[in-house]
């Protein structure tokens, strides 16, 4: 038991070694701007995204975008929203994104980089918030990705409010970002608590999920470090309205998770069937 | 890809320019507009810039554009500096007393190599029907 502990630790200490510091300079606007036009053009012929309310995104300085997230490690929401509000605001408003930090270090990934991705941590949330720069942030992270996918139109985001604490010392507006679509990408059939719990990856790793699912190509799918491919299902994602940062963190969360499941569930009812939307 | 549409109207060159001369009325004109800013201040002339986003499909399109023609009851035409590069024209000639041929063009260039130039081809179609959508809407505005 002693060798696997030891094991795992020199796993954590490896992956963290190669978490990369937010070097907000790895974002290329003008790569963005080569790749936009044909990415949508899959994006939207693929999962023949909609993304609704950008407007109501304010149109200049820092801003916390927090979303429901969505697809196991293949989360479609990031990738659609990140090309919509590209298109919208241009790609010369700097946006970033927070992704978990083995996405950040996912060798085939780099160029996940240049379109803003940086490790999610308080330090590059800040960093990036007081460039001025607008950051998309998923408190639920993998363990709101990988709920099961009858639970495919709660909110749940763990009770994580270290966004609430991020907008507030930043002097930010919180801009909750809903969205549908996501979790029928694959069938996922539970997020494996106890599988990473078992394994201690989730003291190794920040690891509270081991998800079990059914996808493409792999058939039975555990953990989904390998990714899968994603099920062509129809993306949507609304934008609501800003939400003001007042000192009671508790007030913020419930306000933001009600808006966000406001949002899901006004979208949920416009769908006639999974996938196809 | 370069898009072109044209219509004759029943209205002289200047009544046609009292609405395709003030771009403050081009979201009634103009179909499938998403957001139309001024960011410049005054009437509009050469040097107005505006941010515009038409979606073409579910995408999104557009940025800052400005004003680089701006010939009187002949001519307005406007580049984007940001965004998909675009350069677009409202071309105005006679047509025999009283009429007015309005042409409208849209040429565009998506970055990207092969997947550009798919998704030009691709928009070609929607493009072409946003700009016949926009003269219809112009000669219900301008025609008695």
């Amino acid at each position: 038991m002693t060798a696997v502990a030891d094991i795992l630790e020199w796993a954590r200490q490896q992956v963290n070694a190669r978490v990369p510091k937010a070097d907000l300079d790895q974002r290329d606007p003008d790569y963005i701007r080569d790749q936009l036009p044909g990415v949508w053009m899959l994006a939207s012929l693929y999962f023949r995204a909609d993304v609704r309310g950008l407007d109501r995104i304010p149109a200049h300085g820092p801003v916390l975008l927090v979303g429901n997230h969505s697809g196991g490690n293949v989360p479609p929401d990031t990738f659609v929203f990140t090309l919509a509000f590209c298109s919208y605001f241009g790609v010369e408003r700097p946006f970033y994104q927070l992704v978990h930090n083995l996405v950040a270090v996912y060798p085939m990934l780099g160029w996940l980089r240049k379109f803003g991705t940086v490790a999610a941590s308080p330090d590059n949330a800040r960093l990036a918030l007081e460039s001025g720069a607008a950051v998309l942030v998923y408190p639920g992270g993998d363990y709101e990705v990988c709920r099961p996918s009858w639970q495919r139109h709660v909110v749940d985001l763990g009770g994580r409010k270290g966004f609430v604490r991020l907008a507030r010392e930043a002097a930010v507006p919180i801009v909750p970002v809903a969205s549908v679509g996501g979790q029928e990408t694959a069938l996922f059939l539970g997020r494996g608590q106890w599988l990473a719990r078992v394994l201690m990856l989730d003291k190794a790793l920040r690891l509270k999920s081991v998800p079990i699912s059914l996808a493409l190509p792999w058939g039975v799918n555990i953990s989904d470090w390998l990714g899968h491919i994603p099920l062509p299902a129809k993306i949507v994602i609304e934008v609501q309205e800003p939400i003001e940062v007042t000192d009671d963190d508790q007030a913020v969360y419930d306000e933001v998770v009600a808006s966000l499941q406001a949002g899901v569930d006004r979208l949920a009812a416009e769908r006639r069937f999974p996938v196809i939307g | 890809m370069r898009v072109e549409r044209r219509i004759t109207l029943d209205a002289d060159r200047d009544t046609v320019w009292k609405v395709l001369g003030d771009p403050d009325t081009y979201p009634a004109l103009l179909p499938h507009l998403q957001r139309w800013e001024p960011i410049t201040e005054g009437p509009p002339r050469v040097g107005s810039r505006y941010t515009v986003l038409w979606t073409i499909g579910s995408i999104p399109v557009g940025g800052v554009v400005e004003v680089v023609e701006f010939d009187t009851a002949r001519d307005l035409a406007w580049i984007n500096i940001t965004g998909v590069t675009q350069r677009g024209r409202f071309r105005l000639r006679d047509a025999g007393p009283g009429r007015t041929i309005v042409t409208f063009r849209l040429a565009y260039h998506s970055d990207g190599g092969l997947l550009g130039l798919i998704a030009d081809r691709i928009a070609a179609h929607q493009v072409g029907r946003s700009l016949s959508e926009s003269l219809k809407n112009l000669q219900r505005l301008v025609e008695p």
